[in-house]
């Protein structure tokens, strides 16, 4: 955008440049032809004058002949006729120069022409009276007739002269006018010439102007640019370089001192200086990778670290990119990023992950052990109960059958316990393996495993065809297995246990439950049975491991059944949710994902 | 070789546990030899003998110093000799893992230890009355843990 509308400027002050130089330069062509006429002119009229003179002095040496000659006629004295023969040459001489000068006139040459016949034949005239003079035979008639002749001769050419004189005179006139219309002419054309250049000087003025100011904004913008860039540094720790290559220089921004721990510009921006603040151990693997740069055009980020004066070690992250400059110089510009806290905080995360993962082993481990190990011990004790209850039983008083019944209680109940833990511990493994299982034979499965206990209380279940899915088997089992125990645990003494299980396919923005689902679709199944249910507010704290809402002389269970439960849908990434109302029901709902 | 008597032996690091296995087998009225080995370099020790007397059924348990019940399963199947003797694992835990291992090393029966008296004595009845011929040939992992 910008480039284009310095090209669009450059193209315009060529135009006018060029329109200015063809203005100036058809001027001059018109002001040196304006001058040229005015020269021509100028001669004409000249001419004029000379054409003009020269006939006077025709006429005026014609007379003079004429007179002489007639001086003669009366005196008899050959004196008189000096200039009449003077004349005659005088008077061929004028006429050369008049023909001479009125060349270019036709009318006047013809008029010329004219005047030269009728003086050779003054002349010849003359020579014909000339005897008569001479021989004293005056008073004849054919004297009397050629000096009648003559004296018409000479009419003739006043006549023809003043004739050639209007003519000449009316040329006069007409250049005279020509001149003045030329001369009248003159200051206007300057004047207009004179404006024409001031309006051209004046736009292309304002066009400088204009761009002048534009390049003035532009620079305003680029100022407010730079700074934010600076600021912009300041703020995301990084700083920028410029290495023009020909002339080996470098440019450093402010923040680059600041990410070295030194003052903006407070020491000479050269490759060597730079490499004082790097890490030892990176130096090579730093040049190296620059070189690199300056020939290959795209690289990935360097990671290396420096040293600042202080002593403490920060990591940087560069990347650089030659390019051409607007006059071919080749140059490297670059920008590091201080990644220190970045690479600190991987550096802990990954020590805490490890952390994470050893005590998550080692409690997986313990859990495991301690559930396992403690099996064995159990197992003896319990038989050795069974052996004193066969064996000794009729030695023992009514408390001692009564403490042995309590002992059998409660190595039962740590049975139990030891069992759900191993169960939980074992959910806890990672070795998951998701296969496609038919979710309906899952359920007939835990079914079957309660299926004595469903005899005994005579409950009714009721499910809706449930789906397939991407399941880890076995623990889906277990979900099923322990939602059934649940409800059929904790139901109504007085009242035939009715559960039921429904299924829906639903889409996440219908369920206002699943607030930070990833998934758009799930799996919904809902077991609902008509126990003993629970208060809404311990929906969640049944979920926590050992939490247990009633105590165990009424209902047997160990707090890690519902755990299990938990666990087992977050390892499928699911969702279950507890909904109780006290001597009602529970609702237990479970969201799978939709695969 | 044919005898009178089903001849048993239980290789159990653990007392307690042999005390109720030869109590049990007291208590049985079943005509039966218990032999007892405390670990499985001493089992192996005897089976190895050229006039040991096979068992018709030897009782492995996994866990035992010196020489574990894996080991001596594998020792056991690699001899051609000892191929014959029927192996039930006889353990505490009943782990996915350790089932898995011996059912594919070649064991016929794996038996979590019960903490009934009178269980055990069902459990030990069963097994030594098993018809091996026709429970090896119809095996599988589904029957291979004794659930009663």
């Amino acid at each position: 955008m910008k480039k284009k509308y310095f090209f669009k400027s450059t193209l315009f002050l060529r135009v006018i440049l060029l329109l200015s130089l063809f203005v100036i330069l058809v001027i001059g062509g018109f002001t040196y032809r304006h001058i040229s006429n005015l020269t021509n002119s100028t001669e004409i009229v000249v001419k004029t004058y000379k054409v003009n003179v020269e006939l006077e002095q025709v006429i005026s040496y014609l007379r003079e002949a004429e007179s002489g000659y007639k001086n003669y006629i009366v005196t008899k004295d050959t004196f008189y006729l000096k200039p009449y023969l003077n004349t005659k040459e005088k008077v061929d001489n004028s006429f050369l120069k008049l023909d001479e000068l009125i060349n270019v006139n036709p009318e006047q040459q013809e008029n010329l022409r004219v005047l030269n016949k009728l003086k050779d034949s003054l002349f010849s005239n003359f020579s014909k009276t000339y005897p008569h003079v001479k021989n004293d035979i005056t008073n004849t008639e054919t004297f009397k007739t050629l000096l009648f002749e003559e004296k018409i001769i000479m009419d003739s050419i006043r006549r023809q002269v003043t004739n050639m004189f209007n003519l000449e005179n009316k040329l006069l006139n007409e250049r005279q006018k020509e001149y003045q219309s030329d001369l009248q002419f003159t200051p206007l054309f300057f004047y207009l010439v004179l404006l024409i250049t001031l309006i051209l000087i004046i736009l292309a003025y304002n066009k400088i102007s204009n761009d002048l100011k534009n390049i003035k904004a532009k620079n305003d913008q680029l100022l407010i640019f730079k700074e934010s860039s600076n600021q912009s540094e300041i703020i995301g720790k990084h700083g920028n370089w410029v290495w023009h290559i020909e002339s080996n220089v470098f440019t450093y921004s402010d923040n680059l001192y600041r990410l070295l721990g030194e003052e903006p510009q407070s020491f000479e921006a050269t490759l060597d200086n730079f490499l004082k603040f790097v890490h030892p151990e990176d130096v090579d693997k730093l040049t190296q990778e620059l070189n690199k740069m300056i020939d290959v055009e795209e690289l990935p980020f360097i990671n290396y670290r420096i040293i600042q004066k202080n002593g403490s070690i920060k990591h940087l992250k560069a990347y650089a990119k030659s390019f051409y400059s607007v006059d071919g110089q080749k140059r490297l510009l670059g920008n590091t990023s201080d990644v220190t806290n970045e690479v600190e905080s991987i550096l802990t995360l990954e020590e805490r992950n490890l952390e994470l993962e050893r005590n998550n082993k080692e409690l997986s481990a313990f859990n495991y052990a301690a559930s396992h190990d403690l099996q064995e011990p159990l197992r003896k004790i319990q038989t050795f109960i069974s052996r004193l209850e066969e064996k000794e039983a009729d030695k023992f008083s009514d408390s001692g059958h009564q403490y042995l019944e309590r002992i059998k209680s409660a190595a039962a109940r740590m049975r139990l316990l030891i069992d759900d833990l191993l169960q939980f511990s074992r959910t806890n493994k990672p070795d998951k393996e998701f296969v496609n299982a038919d979710l309906n034979e899952l359920f007939e499965n835990a079914k079957q495993d309660v299926a004595i206990t469903i005899l005994e209380k005579k409950a009714q279940i009721t499910n809706d065809t449930l789906p397939t899915a991407l399941v880890i088997a076995f623990q889906i089992q277990q979900l099923f297995l322990n939602l059934l125990s649940n409800s059929l645990k904790y139901s109504k003494e007085d009242k035939t246990p009715i559960i039921k299980i429904n299924y829906s396919k639903v889409s996440t923005k219908d369920e206002p439950q699943l607030l930070k689902a990833s998934k758009s679709n799930y799996h919904k199944i809902t077991f609902i049975d008509n126990g003993i249910g629970f208060d809404q507010k311990y929906a969640e704290k049944i979920f926590d491991l050992f939490n247990r809402l009633h105590n165990k002389q009424d209902y047997s269970g160990t707090g890690i059944g519902l755990s299990i439960c938990k666990k087992i849908i977050e390892n499928h990434k699911g969702f279950i949710f507890a909904k109780g109302e006290i001597s009602v029901g529970s609702v237990f709902t479970v969201y799978l994902p939709f695969s | 070789m044919q005898t009178d008597y089903i001849h048993i032996i239980l290789a159990d690091d653990d007392e307690d546990d042999i005390l109720f296995f030869t109590d049990a087998f007291d208590e049985l009225k079943i005509n039966t030899k218990v032999n007892t080995f405390k670990d499985g370099v001493e089992l192996m020790n005897y089976l190895n003998k050229e006039e040991s007397l096979m068992p018709n059924v030897l009782f492995l348990d996994l866990n035992m110093p010196k020489k574990s019940g894996i080991e001596c399963l594998t020792e056991i199947k690699a001899c051609h000799k000892m191929a014959e003797i029927a192996i039930a694992i006889y353990s505490t835990s009943a782990s996915e893992e350790d089932i898995e291992k011996t059912f594919v090393l070649g064991a016929n029966i794996y038996i979590k230890k019960p903490s009934d008296f009178k269980k055990l004595k069902k459990v030990l009845s069963e097994v030594v009355s098993i018809n091996w011929q026709y429970h090896t040939n119809s095996l599988n992992k589904d029957n291979f843990l004794l659930r009663l």
